[in-house]
Formats: structure tokens, C-alpha cells, sequence
């Protein structure tokens, strides 16, 4: 599975992809928004994007519709600082699954899973 | 009952500021409750009693001055009563001798037999005569009747004869003459036939004119007597009857009127004076008639007015005194009551809002310890894989690589740690040396990153002159924190937020803080300060946070002021002493 990592904290954002790709994940760590778009403009394509929500520059929600319009079939999960944070409850009509710093890594997996298998990810999973 | 006392001792004695309210007291708004209140009662017992004894003096002197006017006006009436009678006296008996010597002649006159025979009849019609004479032209006595033998006397030099000679008639003063007994010379002068003149004599006794005199006597007080032109005793006196019988009061130039005037006595006792001169239609007199009255007599009616007037200024004085005290006492009770709920309603406000800055920065401490803690995690992960998923972890340089990583976001962690409880020390005032450069750059560093997620700019400029200033470092970091956040709440995404400090001649630092956000309109720019006063929506701001910022400023001896105008942004300014002063205490 191809996943896109965007966090403005470099040392978590490697971290986190490290342990993904010991468990068998493509990952792709940017370190904000822009960077982000550039690899999509670029032709690069994943099932699942991971985004922190408070980013300096393009925040996560934006950053969200902004890789939307590239790739419509990129599904997301945001990561957040805050226990609560009202970002996720503002964008309620749109499906948002926000998941709390620090992760679980196995919560985040289980997610991955589930929403890139909704939406027929795993034909792709196949694929690979 | 001890607290019943009190409580009615508080009706007159207010309660002031105690020494449980000290904590309090940088929220009242009077200083000095106590100074109000005497500044109070001064201001209104002035007020009150001022016109009080200015009534009441001039009700005195109105008094004094319209019994003045009575007592001299009853001399006066008592006096002029009297000199006609004393008047009267002298003009029947000159008018029987004017009479006798005209009906009766020289001739028949100048035989004793005869005049004896007249004398008799006279004491008949007026008694009070001792003797009768006939004296000629030349002064020479030719006939006389009476108890003495005087015949032959020569009279030529006497003033009553030569006086007699003048005016057709005299009367003497009082004389001992050679009889040595007191007696007045009445006579008339009248002519004979053959052109010359002769005169009639009668000596007078003076028993019956001192009793005509005391018919006036109405008290005690009451002094009725005649006197010479010169002031010497002609009947005895009350007063001034001594060896030298001389009256001591200075009468002024001759009157034909009666006079009445206020003088003083010999021991200054004030004594009223009437006075009137006695003259017959025959001739004039040389008497004096004089009534003295002493004022002391008259008094009583004075006292006991003075006493009435008295007993009304003491008694209005009292009143208006307690009403004031009371009033006073009430006002100011009502006032300190007021003003020390309005203290305490601050000062609680205060410390909710610093129990509210806590809980705030404990959120965003929380918050910024969230970063280094998911990157602990996720490190910690890592090397919790390459143990369990990778074989070949010994003399693996990227585990120590990790654990290096581990660390050092555990001393992030411990960083925030620190300046969260630097930030939440109890807020005593303890002046202590601060690097206000160092002090904005802390809090900044707190709000540095919804800056940078709001695109904020920050712009810091203090000048390494600024010197370290004596003040308490608690407060100045929440004045500074309040401001900070105040002026994040006012602006847009994208706006600017300028921090600048610079020196107010030698003693004081002044710190700007300026936004270019939405401003605050003229009306409201007077209450920014006022407490519960907000712009904001209900229940998202309490209208405290400036209210208390003022207070805190003012806790560290400084000055807050706010400049704005609408669209255009705001800037408040802080003065604050570079040295501590020492609390008024």
C-alpha cells in the first residue's frame, strides 16, 4: 500500500515511516503541505494520505481538498496535537477520520486497512 | 448583645478598612475611607452650623441693641417727667414772689411786721420756705422774716443778686451760706415807684424739692438728682454721694432737650444717663436734672433672652451635629460596603483569571509537550521494532542513533516543563530583577506557533539599553501574556503584531504593543479598562482580562494607556519604574 506522510515535524514524520515500511508500506514523508503537492504534481500516485492537521503554510484540511483535486481516489486519515480538536468536528459533512498524537501504530494500521479497502484499494493491494 | 452594641455603634462609627483588607486594598477606590468620612462631616457641619452662628450672633447683637434703644428711651421719658416737675417747683414759687412783690410794694414790703405776715402766708399756700427779705437796690437787706436775724446784711456781692439783677428773677444753687444749712435763694427783682428796683428773697428749704424728685424713684436701680453745671452734687445721690460730691460723668454742652446716653460707672458697671437742664420761664437755672439708671437693673429681661438664644444654638447645634454624623456615617458605611464588594468581586475576578491564564497555558503546554511526546513514541517504536521485527540489532549504529533521538525530545519536553512552572509561580509581589527582553521573548515562545499557523508576523525590537528592571516577575509576565493574547484575539490571519520597548527618560521603560487589526472604536476605547466590559460573544469572553492587566500595572506602580483607531489597529503602551518602589504601607 503507497501511503503519503505529511507532518511539519521532520524526526516524527521520518520516525513514523520507518515503522510503516517495516510493516511492508510504501511511504512517501514530506515535511508540509507544498511539498506534498509537488510530488502529486509530479505523477506520483497513493491509496492513503496521512496528514497533521496544524501545519504552518497549508494546514491539513486545506491540504486535503487541495490533494483531492489531483487525486479524487486518495483517501485520508489526519493526525492531530490536540485531545480535541475542533478542526475535525468543523468538517463533519465530509467523512474525517482524525486519530490523536501519540499514535498507536497499530490503530493506524487497522485504519489504513479499513478505509483503502472500503474503496476497493485492496484490488490494488493485489496488484502489488 | 456585644454584637448589637456594635452594630449600633456602626450607625455612628463606620467601619473602615481592616487589616483583613489588605489584600484588597490596590482595588479600592477610595484610598482612605476614614478621611472620606471626616472630610464628610467637616464639609457639612460647616455648611450647616456656619449660618447657624452667624444667626445667632446676629440675633444677639439685635437684642442687645433694641434694649439699648428701650432703656435709653425710658430714662428719657422717666427725666423729662421729672425736670418738669422740679421745673414747676421753682416757677409757683417764683410766681408767688413775683406775684407778692407786685401786688403787695416796697413800702408795705419793707415794713417786718408786714413781711412776717406775708411769709406766713406763703408757707401757707407752699411750705418749704424758711425766710423772706426785701433788699434794695443797693444790695442792702431792709427788711427780713424769718428765724434768723439777717437785717442790715449787704448782699451786693453775691451771684444770685447780681444774677438777679440781669434777668428779673434767679435761683441759686445749693448753698450753706451763713446760716450753714443746705438751702436755694429764690428771688425776683420789681420796681418801685420812683424808678428804682428792689428785690424779693425767700430761701427755700431743699427737703421739698429732694422729695418732688424721689416721687420718680420707680426701683432700686433708679438714681434721680441735680447737679451745677459743673457736675457737682446739688441733692444727694445713691451713687455718687461721697465726701467730694462730685459725679463723674461727662455731660455733654448744654441741652435744651432731655438727653438720654449709655456710659459706665466708676467700677465700668454700664449705667444709662438721662440728663436735662432746668429752666423756669422766670430765668434759667443753673441745675442739672440727671437720672442714672443702672443697666444691670434693666438685665434680667437681656439674661433670659440670652438664655433662650442660648438653649436654641445649643440645642440646634446638637441636632444638626448627629444628624450630620449620622448621615455621614451612613453615606460612608454604604459607600465602604459598596466599595469593598466591588474590591472583592475584583480581586476574586483576578485570581479566576489567572486561574483561567493557568488553565490556558497548561492547554497549549500541553499541546506543545504533544509533538516530542509523539516523536518519543514513535522513536521508542522504532527501536521496540528493530528489537522484535529485525534480527541483527546488535552493533547497530542507528539504534544508538534512536535512543540519541529519545533524548533529546525528552529535554524538549523537559523545556516546556520548566517554563510552564516559571509561568504558574505564585504571584506575591517580589521585585526582582527582569530582563524584559528575555521575559517577552518567553512569552512569545508560547504563542509562536499559532503564529506561524496564522501566519502572524512577529515583530520583537527591544534595544539591548534597556536595563534590567526591579519589579515582580509573575505579574509582568501575565500584564505581558494578557496583552499578547489580547492582541492575538484582535487580529486577522496575516496581520502584524509589534513589540517594542524603549526608555521614558532615566527611571522608566515603556513597552509598546501594537496590532494592525480591527481597532476599537472611540466609544469603547474609554471602557476597555472597565471591568465585565467585552466585545466579544457571550460566554466566550469574560471583560476581565484588560480590567485586571490595569490592576496588575498598577500593582507594579505603572501606567497602562490604548491608542486605536477602527480598521487601522491598536497599540497599548505600559510604563513601567526601572526601580522598585517600595510599597505604601
Amino acid at each position: 500500500m503507497k501511503v503519503l506522510l505529511v507532518d511539519d515535524e521532520q524526526k516524527f514524520a521520518l520516525m513514523l515511516s520507518k515503522r510503516l515500511e517495516l510493516r511492508g508500506f510504501d511511504v512517501k514523508p514530506c515535511f508540509s503541505g507544498e511539498e506534498a503537492l509537488e510530488v502529486l504534481k509530479k505523477g506520483a500516485r497513493f491509496d492513503a494520505a496521512v496528514l497533521d492537521i496544524k501545519m504552518p503554510g497549508i494546514g491539513g484540511v486545506e491540504l486535503k481538498q487541495k490533494l483531492s483535486l489531483l487525486d479524487p481516489n486518495l483517501r485520508f486519515v489526519f493526525l492531530t496535537g490536540h485531545g480535541s480538536d475542533d478542526e475535525c468536528i468543523r468538517e463533519e459533512d465530509i467523512e474525517m477520520i482524525c486519530l490523536p498524537k501519540p499514535l498507536q501504530i497499530n490503530t493506524l494500521i487497522e485504519t489504513l486497512h479499513r478505509i483503502v479497502g472500503e474503496s476497493g484499494g485492496s484490488e490494488k493491494d493485489k496488484k502489488l | 448583645m456585644k454584637e448589637s452594641l456594635r452594630r449600633a455603634l456602626g450607625f455612628v462609627w463606620p467601619r473602615f478598612q481592616e487589616d483583613d483588607d489588605a489584600h484588597l486594598n490596590p482595588y479600592f477606590t477610595f484610598r482612605d475611607h476614614r478621611r472620606t468620612w471626616w472630610m464628610v462631616i467637616v464639609i457639612l457641619m460647616t455648611t450647616a452650623l456656619l449660618p447657624l452662628v452667624f444667626l445667632t450672633i446676629t440675633h444677639y447683637q439685635l437684642v442687645q441693641k433694641s434694649i439699648d434703644i428701650e432703656s435709653q428711651l425710658r430714662t428719657e421719658r422717666l427725666a423729662s417727667n421729672a425736670r418738669q416737675a422740679v421745673t414747676l417747683f421753682f416757677e409757683e414759687r417764683l410766681a408767688a414772689l413775683t406775684f407778692t412783690a407786685k401786688e403787695v410794694g416796697y413800702d408795705h414790703l419793707s415794713q417786718p411786721g408786714y413781711l412776717a405776715e406775708v411769709l406766713r402766708n406763703l408757707k401757707l399756700g407752699f411750705g418749704g420756705l424758711t425766710d423772706l427779705s426785701v433788699i434794695s437796690q443797693s444790695g442792702k437787706q431792709v427788711a427780713y422774716a424769718g428765724p434768723f436775724n439777717l437785717e442790715g446784711k449787704d448782699y451786693s456781692k453775691q451771684p444770685w443778686y447780681m444774677e438777679c439783677q440781669a434777668h428779673d428773677a434767679c435761683v441759686s444753687e445749693v448753698f450753706l451760706g451763713y446760716r450753714d444749712m443746705p438751702h436755694i435763694v429764690v428771688a425776683v427783682k420789681s420796681f418801685q415807684q420812683d424808678g428804682r428796683f428792689f428785690i424779693l428773697r425767700a430761701t427755700l428749704e431743699t427737703e421739698r424739692l429732694i422729695q418732688t424728685m424721689s416721687a420718680f424713684k420707680t426701683g432700686p436701680h433708679v438714681d434721680i438728682f441735680l447737679v451745677n453745671q459743673a457736675g457737682l452734687l446739688q441733692t444727694p445721690s445713691e451713687y455718687y454721694d461721697g465726701e467730694a460730691r462730685q459725679t463723674d460723668i461727662q455731660l455733654p454742652d448744654h441741652s435744651e432737650s432731655t438727653k438720654a446716653m449709655l456710659s459706665a460707672d466708676r467700677s465700668g458697671q454700664p449705667i444709662v444717663v438721662g440728663y436735662a437742664s432746668i429752666e423756669t420761664k422766670f430765668s434759667p437755672t443753673s441745675f442739672v436734672l440727671m437720672v442714672v439708671k443702672q443697666k444691670a437693673g434693666m438685665m434680667k429681661v437681656w439674661l433670659d433672652l440670652r438664655r433662650e438664644i442660648n438653649w436654641f444654638f445649643v440645642a440646634s447645634a446638637i441636632v444638626i451635629t448627629a444628624v450630620v454624623i449620622l448621615t455621614s456615617s451612613f453615606m460612608v458605611n454604604k459607600v465602604f460596603k459598596a466599595d469593598r464588594d466591588k474590591a472583592n468581586t475584583m480581586a476574586m475576578a483576578e485570581q479566576n483569571s489567572q486561574l483561567a491564564s493557568i488553565g490556558q497555558l497548561a492547554a497549549g503546554v500541553a499541546h506543545e509537550i504533544n509533538n516530542p511526546l509523539a516523536l518519543i513514541n514513535e522513536t521508542a517504536g522504532y527501536v521496540k521494532d528493530l528489537f522484535t521485527i529485525k534480527a541483527q540489532y546488535q552493533h547497530d549504529p542507528e539504534l544508538m542513533e534512536q535512543i540519541d533521538s529519545i533524548l533529546d525530545a525528552v529535554d524538549r519536553c523537559g523545556t516546556i516543563t520548566r517554563q510552564l512552572l516559571s509561568f504558574a509561580r505564585r504571584l506575591d509581589l517580589r521585585a526582582q530583577a527582569v530582563d524584559l527582553k528575555k521575559m517577552v521573548a518567553d512569552v512569545i515562545n508560547f504563542h509562536k506557533k499559532e503564529a506561524a499557523y496564522r501566519n502572524i508576523t512577529l515583530h520583537v525590537d527591544i534595544p539591548d539599553e534597556i536595563p534590567r528592571i526591579e519589579t515582580d516577575r509573575g505579574k509582568l509576565q501575565q500584564v505581558i501574556l494578557n496583552l499578547v493574547n489580547n492582541a492575538f484575539q484582535a487580529v486577522e490571519d496575516g496581520c502584524l503584531l509589534d513589540i517594542r520597548a524603549e526608555m521614558e527618560g532615566a527611571k522608566k521603560v515603556r513597552l509598546s504593543i501594537r496590532d494592525n487589526g480591527c481597532g476599537i472604536s472611540e466609544e469603547n476605547i474609554q471602557k476597555v479598562f472597565d471591568p465585565f466590559f467585552t466585545t466579544k460573544k457571550e460566554g466566550q469572553g469574560t471583560g476581565l482580562g484588560l480590567s485586571i492587566t490595569f490592576g496588575l500595572v498598577q500593582k507594579l506602580h505603572g501606567n497602562i494607556s490604548v491608542k486605536s483607531k477602527p480598521g487601522e489597529g491598536t497599540t497599548f503602551i505600559v510604563t513601567l519604574p526601572v526601580y522598585a518602589e517600595r510599597e505604601a504601607a
